[in-house]
């Protein structure tokens, strides 16, 4: 086995709290399909048997239990749970599970779609040897209104800084706008060997990662490192080029320290790939090198090395928000083919169902009533009249007759009392909007839901 | 070259007739503006120092000719005659030449600046221009340049202002000038000089041509901000205020095709063996392209170039990348490699010439051995001397006999002292001069053990010449930069240094609280401001709080207190800042984390330790600590032998016995 797949589903999806307040994120309905199909899913296409799904008990149960949460994948599945109130990051977490890591792994994050090709990323991997190599996309823009939220939202996070070299693949810098006083200070030892740098912004990391075992088992001996996205890869990006690692001398010399179990020192030093001997060789007797202009080996004889494929078309999206969320949900239907309306669906004939809309099992769609690029849960009801666009109503929902649902999020188990009208509302689940109301641009939630201040 | 021109003009034509009509014009600096060629430019101008036996302002000016231009200014300032003589003399001035060169002279001149505004004073350019300067080395064709350099000033309204030429070469190669070290930032789409966009390119890989194609509103601008001096000012004005006025600066990247400029001896040293080894075709040392009489030579294998009347001794090896001027003559049993070897030089028996530079009328007696070095006009080498590398003989210096000189040895006929005094009429005709430096040779003598027995000459050394504010600035052989040490940047040091630094500002808090009687409540909210401005967690603030007091009395009276007035004075300013620590001593946690600085303190301060179980009676007393705190911290706390020697001290057993029996007290109360 070369690669083991992690999938980090334990995150609470902490900003979208109103969609995640009943629903755990990794079981969101995104296409009626719950959010962690698609890691899932995209595993099960490149032919992974086995995945380490790292989630909560909470999760774990409704896997186990809840019919509607059907995962519908013939991996196998080695579900570890984390306590959820550990305040656990994804780098805890890979800490957590280092005994079952037997080889390289591929951490993805249970809130990716995408169709990227992830071959691209392991062949990285593993034609440079490399620590590190990770997926990256294009930042996409959400066209869609985002309900509660009043005008343009400007986007609050920062932006990142990612230095690439001449082919685009090697990645040499990382910052973030947040962390930088004045201006993006690069290093001109980097400069001086990778001359040209392309440094980009309005990129999203799709939180997908080839890591070698070795930085596992450097997880485990520093334990200060909490996160991967936001400690580990900045810490490894940066190591490329600090001497330490760069200078086989220092190598021969942890080796024997090593020997002596003299590990506290040298802690950092363990995560450099250490090239197997025979590859080392052949890198010798080699005469490809990886750039041009100077006399130096190839990587400049460094032993770590980070790389990254950016995607440059296709899906890639990142649910973590509910602008993310909504948009994925109009995407979704495109990356599988399966029937629109589900057959277990008791839909009218007299209604009109757009070809973009996803009907789920045990539907009831009554007369008269007109879904346009919308997706319909689970065990719904639908009543007649009812004109729903745009919209994702979730699990068990009852519309009652004559509602009209434009751009919004209706969440499980909500009623809609008969003829409302909803544009662009978030509906909490088991939320009760009274006969006739007008809801315009609204997050309607219980009081217990309101987040604390 | 003329053909060419020809040729790219017809290209144009079609597309910008109007334009067209108007000759291309460039403007040649042929002064550098600076004195990095001292003491060698006292006596010649840099344009007109010899680069393989041609004046290197011929290099630019055919340079300029066979990229069409058809319009030069010269101009001119320190010894602009001889410039000028030059000039009048060669081809550029035969009514033949497609390119009119005017030549313009000033001792006015003090900068790039100073020239551009007298440009633009003077009306002188049309159109969009080259700028050069008169040490310019290069065969790049820019009319590519030009051409997109047009083109977009016809899309965006005259926004681009200029273009600069680069050279694709990467860090470390030999024409890189380790002091012209660019790195660029540029958007790779549009090719213009920028940060602020989505994506953009950090270049360290190109090398700076020092050719630029402006428009004309360069030299307006330059007359604008009078306070720029250099190409660099205006660089940087121009970015700095693009989002203001808009104008933009835009590159070019040449790939093949060679530009560099001689900027220091380094440069010179680079730029000439490139030459010998024809990277810079088709100006090679046979073309004669200045079409000189008598300067023709012929080109045989490895490179080995020979001018007419070129007499070579018995046992004499010309092995490889060796330019022989005319009428020189070389005794028997020579070693010559990677030189360059003026006009009517003579140069003995058993000679080994690497890397050196020698310049007309040289002479070279016998058994001298030469490195990477340079020989001005008509120096003579005596018997036996030895050059190592990166020495430099100014104009008609005499060295030797037997004498070896260090690494790096400037010889001039010029003392260096007298250029100190001549600093301020510098810019004077060079007849003056002359007369001036004469008097001065006369009075001061050679030593002898400089430049030998024979020898004519001074030493001028590198660190005599830092006169101006730039140090490196000076060194004729251009300073190898050291790279900087690839340390590790991640430390622990900073941050221990944040904590130091919150200490004494906590410190000079508690001061002025006792100065100015502050209220305790403003310390605190003073306390808590530091806290964020330096990131300290809220335990840190507590043992930092805890140690400035304690150590109060120590950082106002000298270490030497006796434990008797250590105590004396600590007890009373616990009882002022006791609201302080009750505002941070609030959780079980933090008593004992109080508790752990004051016992640090004393483990440190270990004859005064007897004070420890007053400093603790205070503080529970005052209520900021609490009993069961106390007890708690006493019994578990001990770690190391000294915490639990620490608490075997007879007051601090008493004491604790005390606050047992106390507490049995109360418990019984209560009941």
């Amino acid at each position: 086995m070369e690669l083991q797949a992690v999938l980090m589903a334990a995150g609470g999806g902490s900003r979208m709290m109103d969609l995640t307040y009943n629903t755990p994120k990794p079981l969101l309905p995104v296409g009626n399909k719950p959010l962690i199909w698609y890691p899932l899913n995209l595993l099960e296409r490149v032919g992974f048997e086995e995945v380490i799904v790292i989630t909560t008990k909470e999760v774990q149960k409704m896997i186990s239990t809840d019919p509607k949460v059907k995962l519908d994948v013939k991996m196998k599945l080695d579900l570890v749970c984390i306590q959820e109130d550990a305040d656990m990051g994804t780098a805890d977490a890979l800490r957590h599970i280092q005994q079952k890591v037997k080889t390289d792994v591929l951490v993805v994050s249970c809130d990716l779609i995408t169709d990227a090709a992830l071959h691209e990323v392991v062949d990285l991997f593993r034609a440079h040897n490399a620590t590190l190599s990770m997926l990256m996309s294009k930042a996409h823009e959400f066209t869609e209104t985002v309900p509660g939220q009043k005008g343009k939202k400007k986007t609050g996070e920062q932006r990142d800084f990612v230095g690439v070299d001449g082919t685009g693949k090697r990645l040499l810098f990382m910052a973030n706008e947040a962390d930088l006083d004045e201006g993006v200070v690069i290093r001109k030892s980097i400069m001086r060997k990778h001359p040209r740098m392309h440094i980009k912004t309005g990129l999203v990391d799709a939180h997908l990662y080839c890591l070698k075992k070795s930085v596992v088992d450097f997880l485990a001996d520093n334990k200060s490192i909490s996160s991967i996205r936001g400690e580990l890869v900045p810490y490894l990006v940066r190591k490329q080029f600090s001497k330490s690692t760069n200078s086989p001398k220092v190598i021969d010399e942890t080796h024997q320290n090593l020997k002596k179990n003299d590990s506290n020192v040298n802690l950092e030093i363990q995560i450099s790939s250490r090239d197997e001997e025979l590859l080392h060789l052949t890198q010798e007797r080699s005469c490809w090198n990886d750039h041009r202009g100077d006399m130096s080996d190839a990587y400049h004889g460094g032993r770590l090395r980070c790389y990254v494929h950016i995607m440059d078309e296709g899906i890639c999206y990142r649910v973590n928000t509910l602008a993310a969320y909504i948009e994925a949900n109009r995407l979704a239907p495109k990356l599988f083919d399966e029937p629109a309306v589900h057959p277990s669906a008791v839909v009218s004939e007299r209604c009109l169902i757009g070809a973009d809309s996803i009907i789920g099992a045990s539907c009831q769609i009554s007369d008269k009533t007109s879904i346009k690029r919308s997706t319909i849960g689970v065990s719904t009801t639908v009543r007649e009249k009812v004109k729903v666009t745009n919209s994702i109503i979730m699990h068990g929902v009852t519309i009652e007759e004559g509602c009209n649902i434009q751009g919004s999020v209706i969440c499980s188990n909500a009623v809609i009392g008969r003829g409302a009208d909803i544009k662009y509302c978030l509906v909490g689940s088991a939320q009760r909007i009274e006969p006739d109301a007008e809801r315009t641009n609204e997050v309607i939630v219980g009081t217990d839901q309101l987040m604390e201040i | 070259m003329s053909s060419r021109g020809g040729k790219q003009k017809k290209g144009n034509v079609t597309s910008e007739q109007e334009e067209e009509e108007q000759p291309l014009q460039a403007v040649l600096v042929a002064d550098s503006f600076n004195r990095r060629f001292f003491p060698i430019s006292k006596d010649q101008p840099r344009a007109l120092l010899p680069l393989g036996n041609v004046a290197m302002i011929d290099y630019t000016l055919e340079f300029l000719t066979s990229t069409g231009v058809q319009e030069t200014f010269v101009f001119c300032c320190w010894m602009s005659n001889k410039i000028k003589d030059h000039l009048l003399k060669s081809k550029w001035c035969r009514p033949t030449s497609p390119n009119v060169v005017h030549i313009i002279t000033s001792d006015l001149y003090r900068s790039l600046g100073d020239v551009l505004r007298d440009v633009d004073a003077k009306n002188l350019v049309r159109n969009d221009f080259i700028l050069v300067y008169g040490d310019v080395v290069s065969n790049i064709d820019v009319s590519q340049a030009l051409q997109e350099h047009r083109h977009r000033r016809k899309v965006d309204k005259n926004i681009s202002v200029m273009t600069m030429v680069f050279k694709e070469s990467s860090p470390g190669h030999k024409s890189r000038c380790e002091e012209d070290d660019v790195i660029v930032a540029m958007d790779s789409k549009s090719k213009r000089f920028s940060m602020g966009t989505d994506e953009f390119e950090i270049r360290h890989d190109l090398l700076d041509c020092h050719i630029s194609i402006c428009s004309p509103q360069v030299a307006e601008l330059f007359t604008d901000n009078f306070d720029y001096q250099t190409r660099n000012d205006f660089v940087r004005g121009i970015l700095v205020n693009e989002e203001i006025l808009g104008n933009q600066i835009h590159l070019y990247v040449t790939q093949d095709g060679y530009g560099a400029r001689v900027s220091n001896l380094q440069m010179y040293d680079s730029v000439s063996s490139d030459m010998v080894r024809r990277w810079v075709y088709p100006l090679t040392p046979e073309a004669n392209f200045t079409d000189q009489q008598g300067q023709g030579c012929t080109h045989s294998r490895h490179n080995v170039y020979r001018g007419a009347e070129v007499s070579l001794g018995h046992g004499s090896q010309m092995e490889e990348n060796v330019l022989i001027g005319r009428d020189t003559s070389i005794g028997a049993n020579c070693h010559i490699s990677n030189s360059v070897i003026g006009n009517n030089c003579t140069i003995g028996d058993n000679v080994v010439l690497d890397r050196a530079h020698m310049w007309n009328n040289v002479h070279i007696s016998s058994n001298v051995e030469i490195h990477q070095s340079v020989v001005c006009d008509g120096a003579v080498v005596k018997e036996a001397v030895r050059l190592n590398k990166q020495c430099v003989l100014a104009y008609n210096v005499v060295i030797g006999p037997n004498l070896s000189l260090p690494e790096g040895t400037v010889v001039s006929m010029h003392h260096p002292e007298e250029e100190e005094e001549d600093d301020d009429d510098e810019f004077l005709s060079d007849d003056q001069e002359v007369g001036h430096s004469k008097d001065k040779t006369r009075q001061k003598a050679f030593n002898p053990a400089e430049v030998g027995p024979e020898g004519k000459g001074y030493i001028w050394k590198a660190s005599m010449n830092d006169t101006e504010d730039e140090e490196l600035a000076q060194c004729l052989w251009g300073l190898v930069l050291n790279p900087d040490p690839e340390s590790d940047s991640e430390s622990e040091a900073s941050e221990e240094s944040q904590d130091r630094t919150f200490q004494l500002e906590v410190l000079g808090t508690l001061q002025r609280g006792l100065e100015e009687n502050i209220v305790c409540d403003n310390l605190v909210l003073e306390i808590n401001s530091l806290k964020y401005a330096y990131n300290i967690t809220l335990k840190e603030v507590m043992q930092i709080l805890t140690r400035v007091v304690l150590e109060y009395p120590f950082q106002q009276q000298g270490t030497q207190l006796t434990t008797l007035q250590y105590t004396g004075s600590l007890l009373p300013l616990l009882k002022t800042w006791s609201p302080v620590f009750k505002n941070y001593i609030k959780r079980a946690q933090d008593h004992l984390d109080c508790l752990s600085a004051v016992e640090e303190l004393f483990l440190e301060q270990d004859t005064h330790q007897t004070a420890m179980v007053k400093v603790l009676m205070k503080m529970y007393q005052l209520e900021i600590l609490e009993e069961e705190a106390i007890l708690k911290w006493f019994s578990t706390g001990a770690t190391n032998d000294k915490s639990r020697q620490l608490r075997k001290n007879q007051g601090l057993q008493k004491f604790i016995q005390w606050l047992k029996e106390a507490e049995d007290e109360s418990s019984e109360e209560g009941e």
